[in-house]
């Protein structure tokens, strides 16, 4: 509801259309444009060039990640612990039609995204039947169910793993392929964040997390928006396993499945503003910045996961709604964010 | 017969710590709503203390309980001063403390790992390794031991909670948190005080579990999962519901563990708490909670 | 001096609007009150300022002279100001003896409350009866009876009732309404909420009518009841929710 109001205030102050429209379209395209030449950019930074285009490449599958999680915890407030298990299935699905079949993981990305959207369906419709603790008690549960699977399942190497093989691609520009690759996605779970937040079926979220039986007496079938909502929100997270697999040439259940990626997904969904389109890219930028600059400064350490959970902490305390929420609510947030 | 007598009195005996472990969560949920995620870490930080003090002062962990629970009392209070009552006024306070608790945990944890490593622990006093005969029954000391605190500390806690003017207070609270304070009960202090409590059960079972099992700081992952199963089965706030989860899922797991093997006896929780959760979202035994 | 006095409150919920916009009402010690008004008015509101359940945005509460604005509940209780709200707030795994006991938490003296308890449940046999059962497993109106119990506990000076009548069948509802009168003779000064105004009225000394988080109008309940143009504009609605 108060998202609804703020944005008919907005619409108040300007008579014919929102403001900023421009300057967001600026935005985009600068984005979108950085995105696409950095590879050529980071080009005169030779000596670390694999390591930029890495970072940059990481940050494009947290973006994705964090947008895609933003869907069920952000949009319908069900917060999930278990996002990892997605995060995995793309990885594996892609990794074994590589390893089994010789499919490039390149062209099989669309169904590792499917792979996992159809898990996120399955287990949506069986986690989302409890609310609030209890569903955030479940998809932990769904996590280390999953693990337990992967860990002792041998067909996919167990806990040693499962080796692909190498891309063959010139070493020096080894990371470009990747790099792209995670582009699309970024860009295709920004678009969809951006679509659902704009159609019926986002208002609808919006209106399960501020008041789910008022929305269910408001005739939305609530069921299912919760479980199409958890299924979207597995896609690219699906996708971005599988790059980021085959970028590893080796797939263990613990890279996937470790509590900390999915704490990352919502520490960076919250940071940036839980429930807006632009909060989890900015959460996301943000927070892998400041760790690569912490990992170059102080080296990597054990502190890393005391961060990660301090600033989880003190957003909650003193930030709960984010930069983007922040700034919203207090009518500071520059047109060029205001993606809602 | 006597394969499975066995196996039944491993499995309480386990239990037993297990309930203790489970009660502090059940009681923190109870008092005050929240789904403590860092629960298992703060046992952790418990066995650590043990640790140092076992390998530095030799200190008999059965002894060093009475240093880590106060110790863990103190830390419980002050975190909820700290913390908790920011959250009261958000309108998703129980979510909030789940996330709140998840990043105390990756703290803990990574604290942990800073301080410790992240190897292997395990606290050896002589009792670790030897076992006595019951008749045909085969009863490890160690894990007799713990158990039978466990089972002491479960009674002290039902005596304060049953026959005290404070713990009639908790309990009141734990039923309905508006009326007690409408009878004049300050709640703030009562869940300060819940809190405290809650982790001076965590910092007993820490000490008991350091000579049960090795221990490194991302275990506290695999323990909270066990625990919420727990107290998910016996419905999140009741402590006799947890108690009775926490008998049954260990006499469970140790049947599954005896007839597929120790890989799959996790799944025993994890599966419980998953299937509970869907077709009874209020626990077996606590109708009256709402999640 | 009077009792109670509330002073230009202005309070609400969180971060919402005002709900009380500059509320002043006056509590004399031996008169009982009724507080009447359409939803949204403010009638809980009010009763839940006073409680130190709600912190008022700005404003004062007076009890005997002395500002008590920020007291938290307990300490509103220690001072004599009892409050039972609308939903049996009751502890549903304890039995009625319990129940009774910790209205009596904030008194340390055994022999006392001993005391008041008997006199508890010679005034609601019925209690007497259900004193070992669960407090959950009993009727509405039973456990409308426990709230009152309880509050008798503590003796207190005042004793606000928020929808006394709520969800009972009204005879039961009757019963409960002599009950509250009966408090007016142990020195207890009573402040009702009735969404049901005229039986509200029908039971107090004194109206005060709440419109919009302010008082439109007080005066002698039975004033109030018997003037047909009063009767219309600030009751109609609700007598006639009152009736159906």
């Amino acid at each position: 509801m108060a998202v609804v109001e703020e944005r008919e205030g907005l619409l108040g102050e300007s008579p014919f259309r929102k403001p900023g429209t421009r300057s967001r379209r600026v935005t985009l395209i600068v984005a979108l444009g950085l995105v696409l030449f950095f590879p050529l950019i980071a080009i005169p930074l030779f000596d670390s060039y694999a390591y930029v285009l890495q970072v940059g490449m990481l940050m494009l599958m947290w973006i994705a990640m964090s947008s895609s999680w933003n869907i069920i915890g952000g949009f319908a407030g069900y917060i999930s612990l278990g996002h990892g298990v997605f995060f995995a299935i793309g990885g594996y699905a892609a990794g074994l039609a590589l390893a089994h079949w010789g499919i490039s993981p390149f062209l099989f990305l669309p169904f590792a995204g499917l792979a996992a959207m159809a898990v996120g369906f399955l287990a949506g419709l069986i986690t989302l039947r409890t609310r609030g603790p209890a569903f955030i008690v479940a998809t932990i549960a769904m996590l280390f169910l999953f693990l337990l699977w992967f860990d002792n399942w041998e067909f996919i190497g167990a806990s040693s793993g499962l080796d692909l093989p190498f891309l063959q691609f010139p070493v020096q520009w080894l990371k470009v392929p990747f790099y792209y690759a995670m582009a699309l996605c970024a860009i295709g779970a920004v678009y969809l964040a951006y679509r659902v937040a704009h159609s019926k079926f986002g208002l609808g979220l919006r209106a399960i997390s501020q008041d789910e039986t008022k929305a269910e007496v408001a005739g939305i079938n609530t069921r299912w928006y919760k479980v199409w909502a958890f299924a979207l929100s597995a896609f690219f997270i699906g996708v971005a396993g599988a790059i980021y697999g085959y970028s590893l040439t080796h797939l263990r259940p613990l890279t996937f499945f470790a509590i900390a990626v999915a704490a990352r997904m919502v520490l960076m969904a919250i940071i940036g503003g839980r429930g807006t389109v632009a909060g989890p890219v900015v959460g996301a930028i943000l927070i892998i910045g400041v760790n690569e600059f912490a990992v170059r400064q102080f080296g990597e350490s054990e502190l890393n996961i005391v961060f990660t959970g301090l600033i989880l902490v003190l957003a909650l305390l003193f930030f709960p709604q984010g930069i983007v929420g922040s700034l919203r609510k207090s009518g500071r947030l520059p047109a060029f964010l205001d993606w809602d | 017969m006597a394969h499975w007598l066995q196996i039944l009195v491993l499995g309480l005996l386990l239990g037993g710590v297990y309930a203790m472990m489970a009660s502090g969560l059940t009681l923190l949920f109870g008092v005050m709503r929240v789904v403590n995620l860092a629960h298992a870490a703060f046992i952790l930080i418990a066995s650590y203390m043990t640790y140092a003090l076992f390998e530095g002062l030799t200190l008999d962990p059965m002894i060093s309980l009475f240093v880590t629970m106060p110790l863990m009392f103190g830390l419980g209070v002050g975190l909820y001063l700290l913390l908790f009552p920011r959250l009261e006024e958000s309108p998703r306070y129980v979510e909030m403390t789940v996330l709140l608790t998840f990043g105390l945990a990756l703290i803990v944890e990574g604290l942990l790992t800073f301080t410790f490593t992240g190897t292997f622990r395990s606290v050896r006093p002589e009792y670790a390794s030897t076992s006595i005969m019951i008749g045909d029954l085969f009863v490890p000391t160690s894990q007799l031991y713990a158990s039978l605190i466990s089972f002491a500390l479960l009674i002290l806690l039902w005596v304060f909670l049953r026959f005290t003017k404070t713990g009639t207070a908790i309990r009141a609270t734990m039923q309905n948190r508006a009326a007690a304070q409408i009878v004049g009960v300050n709640v703030r202090r009562i869940s300060a005080l819940s809190f405290g409590l809650g982790m001076s059960l965590a910092g007993a079972a820490g000490s008991l579990l350091s000579f049960m099992f090795p221990f490194f700081p991302a275990r506290h992952w695999q323990w909270i999962a066990l625990l919420l199963a727990l107290i998910v089965l016996g419905g999140m706030g009741s402590i006799k519901g947890a108690v009775i989860g926490a008998l049954l899922l260990a006499v469970a797991s140790a049947f599954v563990t005896d007839l597929v093997g120790p890989t799959w006896s996790p799944i025993t929780f994890y599966l419980t708490l998953f299937l509970i959760l869907m077709v009874r979202p209020q626990g077996l035994f606590g109708a009256k909670v709402r999640l | 001096m009077a009792l109670l006095e509330v002073e230009d409150v202005v309070a609400g919920y969180g971060a919402g609007p005002d709900i009380l916009t500059g509320l002043s009402v006056t509590i004399e010690e031996g008169t009982s009150y009724c507080i009447v008004g359409p939803n949204g008015a403010g009638k809980s509101t009010l009763l839940r300022a006073i409680a130190g359940f709600l912190k008022p945005r700005a404003g004062e509460v007076r009890l005997d002279g002395v500002l008590m604005n920020g007291s938290r509940p307990d300490q509103m209780l220690a001072a004599g100001i009892c409050f039972v709200p609308q939903d049996a707030s009751l502890f549903p795994m304890m039995t009625v003896r319990e129940n009774l006991a910790m209205g009596g938490y904030l008194v340390n003296d055994r022999a006392l409350l001993r005391q008041r308890m008997d006199m508890v449940y010679e005034t609601f046999p019925i209690l007497a009866e259900r004193r070992g059962q669960n407090a959950g497993t009993l009727s509405g109106g039973e456990q409308q009876m426990v709230t009152l119990g309880r509050a008798l506990m503590i003796e207190p000076r005042v004793v606000m009732i928020d929808e006394p009548s709520l969800g009972l069948a009204p005879m039961i509802a009757d019963q409960i309404f002599e009950k509250i009168r009966g408090f007016g003779a142990l020195g207890i000064t009573v402040v009702l909420v009735e969404q049901n105004a005229v039986k509200g009225l029908e039971n107090v000394d004194w109206g005060i009518v709440l419109d919009l988080g302010s008082k439109d109008f007080e005066g002698p309940a039975d004033g109030i009841l018997a003037d047909p143009r009063i009767r219309e504009l600030y009751l109609g609605k609700t007598m006639s929710k009152g009736m159906t």
